[in-house]
């Protein structure tokens, strides 16, 4: 990484001194990147960003806020500015309304803004609230939970009723997940019934106490939708418990490690991927590309999902999509 | 406050019953258990509301639902079980949820390295259990010490540790959770001493899980899973230390008249260390059990549980300024809170009303308690 930042700054120097102006060039460029938190989603990225920024010889200054928040980001977000070396900020913002202001100054202060995984505003850097960002980039949460009620639909066979446990209310994240869930459900699927939406607030133990009720009150619960992975994880334990492990299916948002052992050891029965490497690997060529002139770059860029099961959690295509981390 | 009876002399301090007039003996009995009514009063509601709401084959009173009430307990109880002493003593411990998150991690890493190096899994499961207890119990004698020797507050010392055993737990843990335990791991926190297969084709089993599927599976109850077991073993020896050892007569007498324990010749500073110790550990336990349960250590597991355990604690008429309270109180408190969540969720109602209600309690409970000593106060004046 010093090297690299040797070598960048080099060139930088050569840049300058050749067309003797300021200007960033496509290959002197630096790059800050500011994930939500720490956790294998955002390792991974970091992974993607890495990858292409080497690729294209960038630098990048990387810096993980240790826990979820606008107080926590802010402070760092606002540091990295200060630096005055940062051309590109590829970030996670924690709050889509709240960290508009401190990414503001952000861009006031000459940088380029793109949003991964999550984004400002409504997400539409065309027409909505907030414009400033070149590109959000990420998968649609509406969209993943959409796409988890059909696998879920499918792995029940169509009809039964179905449970949803998630982490906070009025976290866009989740709220977004379960929204398209029982949108899905209510509107595909007649013979579904979703019975219930828990909030465990972050608390595994209180997601397997709230999935164990659940299972009390519907005694022929045929499927849970776990909006992360600790939530899946909790509603999982609770299910084996109850001797209903394979008869009540369980749905993870993430594939994380952790979630992938779950899958294999039969307390989740589904886990859907999105893909976070192409998040911050589009992120940095994005941010290349717009230093070498490119005005074309689309607002949006969805990076879709997989979803995972225990038939094909060994095939080679679908395993790529496991968070991979490195030890 | 009214000032506290002299301790040491009884494990429920509050009551002196042969002094009282008839009718304030009463009153004061009655206050002595409210506890335990509303407790009686919440499990009649939810015995009777639940199939009214959910129809009527829906019981809030069977025996997978008390098992999942148990198992739901034990976080809560055994952060509760150390504080309880720490807040009879007079001290609080604001670090046992990120000791217990501390834990889990520790002991996940400590039974995956033993495994790894060719040790049994029983074995590797007790060298993690001891990872936790031993991890935890430093966090808890270094916070005695300066408690203790140096004479920080206990709430500043806490306070400062949870900060700081919470990035330790992040880091070792690198992403939050430890994850890749042997298989297996997840028998010892989930399997049970005694299997009950109700209706057609069941029965009773013992210490082994019947080799059962389908229909029979479903109809399976676990009765005290090894979580629960261990949690009532350090639960009885809790409430015997309390009650019946000088550990537990030298704990009232601090938190009673710290000035007299140490003049009645108490060693004072060592005692509140080992308070500390004490605390930690049964944390410690809770991450081990967590640990087992979701066959993983998380860095984060015990963060939100530390105001619930207080909660208990309190609810269960441990005075905070010191001197009073039991474990069975303690044990009343964490069931208040698992009854209502469970009670709430069977309801379809938001769980949220289970901050409320419990917020409620809690205030509620030193009300009573306040109560108590004035009525006692107005009777002995009376004589």
């Amino acid at each position: 990484m010093k090297n690299v930042f040797k070598l960048g700054a080099g060139i930088a120097m050569a840049a300058m001194l050749s067309s003797g102006s300021a200007y960033a060039q496509e290959d002197t460029i630096t790059i800050g990147f500011l994930p939500g938190v720490v956790d294998p989603f955002y390792q991974v990225m970091e992974l993607g960003v890495n990858a292409a920024a080497e690729s294209l010889g960038i630098n990048v200054v990387t810096q993980v806020p240790p826990t979820w928040g606008v107080e926590t980001q802010t402070p760092i977000l606002d540091a990295m500015v200060a630096r005055g070396d940062i051309d590109y900020l590829i970030i996670a913002p924690t709050d889509k309304d709240q960290m508009v202001g401190p990414l503001q100054n952000a861009v006031d202060a000459g940088i380029k803004v793109i949003t991964v995984d999550t984004f400002l505003g409504d997400g539409d850097y065309k027409n909505g609230p907030v414009t400033f960002p070149l590109s959000a980039i990420g998968s649609d949460n509406v969209e993943g939970g959409r796409i988890a009620a059909r696998g879920l639909a499918e792995a029940i066979g169509g009809e039964g009723k179905v449970y949803i446990n998630s982490t906070n209310p009025n976290v866009s994240s989740v709220e977004d997940r379960a929204t398209g869930f029982k949108e899905v459900m209510d509107n595909e699927y007649p013979g579904i019934e979703v019975v219930g939406l828990d909030f465990n607030l972050d608390d595994m133990n209180t997601a397997v106490q709230q999935t164990a009720a659940t299972l009390e009150r519907v005694p022929d619960l045929a499927g849970v939708f776990g909006t992360n992975v600790f939530s899946a994880q909790g509603a999982g334990t609770a299910v084996v418990n109850a001797g209903l492990g394979g008869a009540v299916q369980v749905v993870a948002y993430d594939a994380t490690q952790f979630a992938i052992e779950q899958l294999r050891e039969g307390v989740v029965s589904l886990v859907l991927a999105q893909k976070p490497y192409d998040m911050g690997y589009l992120a940095v060529q994005f941010a290349a590309a717009d230093a070498g002139g490119v005005t074309s770059l689309p607002p949006r860029v969805e990076t879709g999902f997989a979803i995972i099961s225990r038939d094909n959690v060994d095939d080679p295509a679908v395993a790529r999509f496991i968070y991979q981390v490195p030890e | 406050m009214s000032p506290k009876p002299p301790a040491g002399a009884s494990d429920s301090p509050a009551l002196a019953p042969s002094r009282h007039t008839v009718p304030g003996r009463i009153l004061l009995q009655i206050i002595q258990v409210w506890a335990w009514v509303f407790l009686a009063l919440l499990i009649l509601f939810f015995i009777v509301a639940v199939p009214l709401v959910s129809g009527s084959s829906v019981s809030f009173l069977s025996i997978r639902n008390s098992q999942n009430i148990l198992v739901a307990i034990t976080p809560v109880l055994l952060l509760g079980l150390g504080q309880t002493f720490v807040i009879i003593s007079g001290g609080i411990d604001l670090s046992v949820g990120w000791v217990m998150s501390f834990a889990s991690v520790l002991s996940a890493l400590a039974l995956r390295e033993s495994f790894n190096a060719g040790l049994p899994l029983p074995l590797a499961v007790l060298a993690g259990f001891l990872a936790a207890i031993a991890g935890a119990g430093l966090i808890g004698l270094i916070n005695g010490t300066i408690i203790a020797r140096l004479k920080v507050p206990p709430f500043i010392v806490t306070l400062g540790m949870s900060f700081i055993v919470r990035g330790v737990a992040l880091l070792m843990s690198e992403n939050t959770t430890v994850i890749g335990l042997p298989r297996g791991v997840r028998d010892y926190g989930n399997e049970s001493l005694f299997y009950l297969i109700g209706g057609e084709g069941g029965g009773l089993y013992f210490f082994t899980r019947p080799d059962v599927t389908g229909a029979l599976l479903r109809r399976m109850d676990r009765i005290i899973t090894y979580p629960v077991l261990l949690t009532a073993i350090v639960v009885g020896i809790a409430i015997y230390v309390l009650r019946r050892t000088k550990f537990g007569r030298h704990t009232y007498a601090i938190g009673g008249n710290r000035e007299a324990s140490i003049r009645a010749g108490v060693p004072v500073d060592k005692h509140v260390i080992r308070l500390y110790v004490l605390s930690a550990a049964t944390a410690g336990i809770a991450g081990f059990l967590s640990m087992l349960r979701f066959t993983a250590g998380s860095a984060v597991i015990g963060d939100p549980l530390l105001l619930s355990s207080i909660a208990a604690v309190i609810i269960g008429g441990v005075s905070l300024f010191g001197g009073s309270g039991t474990i069975v109180g303690t044990i009343i408190g964490s069931l208040i809170i698992a009854v209502l969540t469970t009670g709430l969720v069977m309801l379809n109602v938001p769980s949220f009303w289970q901050f409320i209600v419990v917020g409620a309690v809690v205030i509620l409970a030193v009300l009573i308690d306040q109560s108590r000593d004035a009525i006692r106060n107005r009777i002995e004046s009376k004589r």
